[in-house]
């Protein structure tokens, strides 16, 4: 052990004031220091010290956080919140398929290499699948458990939707910087990416989790279809004409989701897995 | 006894099949049991009471909120505590871990006073030992009372269980039934089972579900004494018996309509169970 504890953070940790990350450090420290336990004892009278060991004690089984949930928790997210972000294998998947669908379309793009079209009309793709993947009975499969706890339905969608775009779009963004070359319009996917996200959302809660997404994602690339078979120049959605479109439309779907916020709430989004479909 | 949760008229339709048929029912604090066949509408019913489903039609309260408006439900998801037929689970989550990611998401925000509850309900389920091994490396027994663990946690002042006693071995089901009583004081605990054991032991109401419609609502008590005077003993197997089978002594026991001078023998309530059903399917084979 190179560092101890310092007197001032024994001070805090006996007296149950000492918070995570911080909090973890010494306990794991505390676990494998004499000296350091030695200390805590002089410092802290006989009481609060038994409310530390039981709290040590408590602080063994908890969750060791993971590397990743630690970097939330240091970007300051809320404990509960960053363990619904990372605990569970629903979620963890879609980061993963989210990461590997990225990857796979910049290597493609790289090959293909002279325009960023494909680019351009799979990017925004991503941060839907991911949407549509992190939650639903479907992959889920404590979702009758836990669909009736207050948290769960919109606010965990809530939630884990702000966390995929996010890293989807952080994801995006340090692929458009492969892209030097096109200026601006290397980042002409993002207002598509949302406007996709919006709808296909607001659009589960009428279809269900796979139909809504699907439906999107289909729609959005015949547009593209179209688009290409129209013009030889940049394609539609990708001029400020098209770029305005989709911010209109995110706003929109945005406003018709926060409508109907209560279907997540409501009924099973897509059925139980051995209950009724919608 | 004030009504905890009430229900009136509740209907629901899987396509064409009928599982909840107006069905209406009052609980108060304590333990009520649901008896009913397979297929009766038990975890339909069980569903709709736990605000998984919503009724097609009819209405309910749980604890003074109303699950049909937005709020209401909110509310009422926060008193309810429910174990499904099958919980399902993520095999990597340890006991703790499992427990802990559901208090999570009933609220449980503040993570010294969450990890205590977790704890405490782990312990109140015998499974303290074993929290930090991984779900797929339980048995099928303690993976059920984790996910009861799940249930408990917070305090849920309505608890709704389906079939909790499957799979439970007979000690630990002795436990379960102590917990239950324990937790049935000052609170509303709705469980279905097949056991009439587990009802005549633990339930000071039973309601029982046939069809998808109420049967019978009334006290243990009451559903034994639907068959009094209607169980005999005889040494050869009785035709006119609506059921019948051989005891360990050898001798028939009967339940139906017994003939003149029979030996009466002492019912139980899965006599009067018996009785019930048998009951509501005369009542479907006649017009
Ligand atoms: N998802 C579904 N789709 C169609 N019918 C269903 C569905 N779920 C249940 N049912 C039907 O509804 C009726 C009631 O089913 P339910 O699961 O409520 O019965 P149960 O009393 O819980 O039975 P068990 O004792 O076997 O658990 C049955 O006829 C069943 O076939
Ligand atoms: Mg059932």
């Amino acid at each position: 052990m190179t560092w101890h504890v310092t007197e001032e953070d024994l001070r805090a940790y006996a007296r149950g004031e000492l918070t995570a990350p911080l909090l973890w450090s010494a306990d794991t420290h505390l676990m494998t220091c004499a000296d350091c336990r030695e200390a805590l004892t002089r410092t802290s009278d006989p009481q609060t010290l038994d409310a530390g060991w039981e709290r040590l004690d408590a602080e063994l089984d908890a969750p060791r956080p993971a590397l990743f949930e630690r970097l939330l928790l240091r970007l300051g997210v809320a404990d509960h919140t960053a363990r619904l972000l990372t605990a569970t294998p629903v979620l963890r998947r879609s980061w993963v398929s989210s990461v590997a669908l990225l990857l796979m379309m910049t290597v493609v793009m790289v090959r293909t290499a002279d325009s960023p079209v494909l680019f351009l009309g799979l990017a925004p793709l991503m941060p839907l699948a991911g949407v549509a993947l992190s939650y639903g009975p479907v992959l889920d499969p404590t979702y009758e458990m836990t669909v009736v706890a207050p948290l769960a339905g919109f606010r965990l969608l809530m939630i884990r939707t702000v966390a995929v775009l996010t890293a989807g779009l952080a994801l995006n963004g340090l692929a458009t910087l492969a892209l030097p070359g096109y200026g601006l319009l290397a980042l002409a996917w993002l207002l598509p990416a949302l406007a996709l996200t919006a709808v296909g959302l607001a659009l589960a809660a009428r279809l269900g989790p796979l139909a809504g997404p699907l439906l999107v994602g289909g729609a959005w690339i015949g547009t593209l279809l179209v688009a290409q078979a129209r013009e030889s120049g940049t394609l539609a959605p990708f001029t400020p004409a098209g770029q305005s479109a989709a911010a209109a439309v995110t706003v929109l779907a945005a406003f018709l989701l926060y409508r109907a916020r209560d279907r997540f709430d409501a009924r099973p989004a897509g059925g139980l897995a051995n209950g009724p479909g919608r | 006894m004030t009504t905890t949760v009430s229900a009136t008229g509740l209907t629901l339709r899987y396509g064409g099949t009928r599982a909840l048929d107006d069905v209406s029912l009052q609980l108060t604090r304590g333990v009520t049991g649901l008896l009913g066949p397979n297929g009766a509408g038990k975890t339909t019913l069980l569903r709709v009471l736990a605000t998984v489903l919503p009724p097609d039609r009819g209405e309910f309260t749980v604890l003074g909120h109303d699950p049909g408006t937005a709020g209401g439900r909110r509310s009422a998801r926060r008193t309810i505590g429910y174990l499904p037929q099958s919980p399902g689970f993520h095999p990597d989550f340890t006991a703790f871990e499992f427990v802990d990611y559901v208090a999570i998401l009933k609220e449980l925000t503040d993570r010294g006073a969450r990890h205590r509850e977790v704890r405490r309900v782990l312990e109140e389920v015998g499974l303290g030992e074993v929290r930090g091994r991984r779900m797929k490396r339980l048995s099928g027994g303690m993976r059920q009372r984790v996910a009861l663990a799940a249930a408990l946690a917070g305090d849920p002042g309505f608890l709704v269980l389906d079939e909790p006693t499957v799979g439970l071995d007979p000690e630990q089901r002795m436990r379960f039934r102590e917990l239950v009583a324990r937790r049935g004081e000052g609170r509303t605990v709705l469980l279905s089972t097949h056991q009439t054991e587990d009802v005549a032991m633990l339930c000071h109401r039973v309601v029982v579900l046939a069809e998808g419609r109420v049967r019978f609502e009334g006290t243990p008590a009451e559903l034994t004494a639907r068959a009094a005077g209607r169980v005999w003993r005889s040494t050869e197997r009785d035709p006119g018996a609506r059921a019948g089978w051989r005891t360990g002594t050898g001798d028939f026991r009967n339940v139906g309509h017994p003939p003149e001078g029979a030996d009466l023998l002492e019912p139980t309530l899965e006599d009067g169970y018996l009785l019930v059903l048998d009951a509501s399917r005369a009542e479907v084979t006649a017009p």
